[in-house]
């Protein structure tokens, strides 16, 4: 074995080719870029909501999904019933692992329909999402569809099908561009921006970009204030209301038909 | 589109509609002696502010509010404070039970049905009560005392009777009238049980309470309502700031800049109005809040699902 034959070096030299083929085409596998214009949105006293832009490319010839997700998070809520006639909250229900908001676009109207694979959207969501509280098995899916409009009569859910823009970017590559509007009632926090290549029904390849949502200025401190020192918060607030009170009081004293 | 952000209700609100909202609560309050928080916590649910920080928010407006009418009233010499701290102290004494009685209502889980229920009941009876007391009273332009004792239900002479037999008798000088100390107190208890149960400040109870049950003038109902209203809602505002971070400062602020100007033209008019002119306004305004319960509790609601903490 200490001498190889010039056969055996040609086979083993063309074994190790063959092996590092994959490798190769695998450098070479289709990927995605994403860019997120903010990466940090920031609530002010004049926060009304915020507009992202994102921009990305996919491979030519897939599909584009854009999503925006919240941290999943348990949430508390009432279902309604009723009783003795009469309309009103009769249980606790909790669901644990829902997103505390999701946005999703794609470039394509069918890809977020019912049955189109079930991998991303609300099928999707359903699949991570636990129901606990007082709520039969059989009950799940009606009470996960009233859940979707309770979220998007906020404007924290929304599915925006065929609303992604392509058009020719790079060679074998198809430019994406999109915006989303971020609702009022966005909390502060961590979310995620993904952006997935679609084909055949599997997701090819896919990237994600951090975003971040935080408070500022007076609505940061005013919370700080409220959530770290209560009851200094709470005297103040009644100082404040007591000051206002008195301050009217004196303005209207002279003014009027009072005595 | 004139919006702030509030950071405790998270979301951003029109401050032209807050302060025109602060302004018409206001004004009753300074009207009627009602804190309006039977009023103001649906409406500011309606605007889009979480059903827990619109109440906790709108007691800290209220002391504004309250402080404004109180004052106004106090000038007039409206408010008769040694009635106002007997009915205080009974009502944070009937608040402390009223909760009690809710956690124990909660842990039955029937406590929805029971908070529904009371507030449809008292706002009913007491709506259409005052309504039909004060139109007679209108129409017949009797004296009100006479038209109070004439349509009082049941037998009088025997609520006569047992407030006469309490004991510790003592004269009231503002409202003119001479009752037992303890009678403020129990009625107290009663109107904090029923405020902590419905979660309102139980100024539209305490109301009929003092004209009916005590028998104040309503110029001096008025301002001691006002009076016993501003330390209710300051311990409710500080208890709930420390306890469940609830109260918007921002919020609070801008209702209570509205609030306090509407509390003091309500109070200047309603030196003009006439008393009963007054309760029918007030009698209407309940029964109308408690057709709008009402119906919202028969029709099916548009969703089966709710945040939890709401109504």
């Amino acid at each position: 074995m200490r001498h190889l034959k010039p056969q055996a070096i040609v086979g083993l030299l063309a074994f190790l080719f063959l092996l590092a083929l994959p490798l190769g085409t695998r450098a070479a596998a289709p990927d995605v870029s994403l860019t997120v214009v903010p990466e940090l949105v920031e609530i002010g006293t004049s926060f009304t909501g915020s507009r992202l832009t994102v921009a990305g490319e996919i491979p030519a010839g897939s599909q584009a999904l854009l999503e925006v997700r919240g941290q999943s998070t348990a949430t508390g809520l009432m279902r309604k019933g009723r009783r003795g006639g009469l309309w009103m909250n009769v249980g606790e229900i909790e669901i644990e692992g829902a997103p505390s908001l999701y946005l999703a676009m794609t470039s394509h109207q069918d890809l977020l329909a019912a049955g189109a694979g079930g991998q991303w959207g609300y099928q999707a969501l359903q699949q991570k999402v636990h129901f606990t509280g007082q709520v039969q098995g059989d009950e799940v899916p009606r009470f996960f569809r009233e859940f979707l409009q309770l979220k998007e009569s906020e404007g924290l859910y929304g599915l925006f099908p065929g609303t992604l823009k392509t058009s020719g970017g790079n060679p074998g590559r198809t430019a994406v561009r999109g915006t989303f509007e971020l609702p009022a009632k966005i909390a502060p926090g961590l979310y995620q921006v993904c952006l997935s290549a679609i084909e055949e029904g599997r997701v090819l390849c896919q990237k994600t970009v951090p975003l971040k949502v935080e408070m500022v200025g007076f609505p940061a401190a005013l919370t700080e204030l409220a959530y770290q020192h209560g009851a200094l918060h709470g005297i103040l607030a009644v100082i404040i209301a007591i000051v206002v009170g008195f301050v009217m009081g004196f303005v209207f004293k002279g003014k009027g038909g009072g005595h | 589109m004139l919006s702030l952000y509030m950071p405790i209700a998270g979301n951003s609100i029109n401050v032209l509609l807050l302060f025109g909202l602060g302004g018409l609560v206001g004004f009753l309050s300074g009207l009627f002696g009602v804190g309006g928080g039977f009023l103001m916590t649906p409406l500011l649910i309606m605007a889009g502010i979480p059903s827990t920080v619109a109440a906790a928010s709108d007691s800290n407006q209220i002391v504004a509010a309250s402080t404004s009418g109180t004052y106004a009233h106090y000038r007039m010499g409206n408010v008769d404070f040694k009635m106002g701290i007997l009915l205080l102290v009974g009502g944070v004494v009937g608040g402390t039970l009223g909760v009690q009685l809710i956690k124990l209502l909660r842990a039955m889980g029937n406590a929805d049905f029971v908070i529904k229920i009371t507030y449809v009941i008292m706002l009913g009876v007491v709506g259409f009560y005052m309504f039909v007391e004060s139109l007679q009273a209108l129409r017949k332009t009797a004296p009100v005392q006479e038209a109070v004792r004439r349509l009082e239900p049941g037998k009088p002479s025997i609520y006569v009777r047992m407030v006469q037999a309490l004991p510790f008798n003592m004269y009231f000088e503002k409202s003119g009238v001479t009752l037992s100390a303890l009678l403020p107190l129990i009625l107290g208890v009663f109107v904090g049980v029923l405020a902590a149960i419905m979660g309102v400040g139980g100024g539209f109870i305490m109301v009929p309470v003092m004209v009916y049950m005590l028998r104040m003038p309503m110029h001096v109902v008025v301002g001691t309502s006002l009076f016993q209203i501003l330390f209710t809602c300051i311990n409710v505002t500080v208890m709930q700031s420390i306890s469940n971070h609830t109260v918007d400062l921002m919020l609070a602020i801008i209702l209570l800049v509205g609030s306090t100007i509407g509390a003091q033209v309500g109070a200047r008019i309603s030196r003009r109005l006439k008393a009963d002119q007054l309760k029918i306004l007030l009698a209407s305004i309940v029964l109308v809040v408690m057709i709008q319960i009402l119906v919202g509790l028969i029709l099916p609601p548009h969703l089966m699902l709710g945040y939890k903490g709401g109504h």
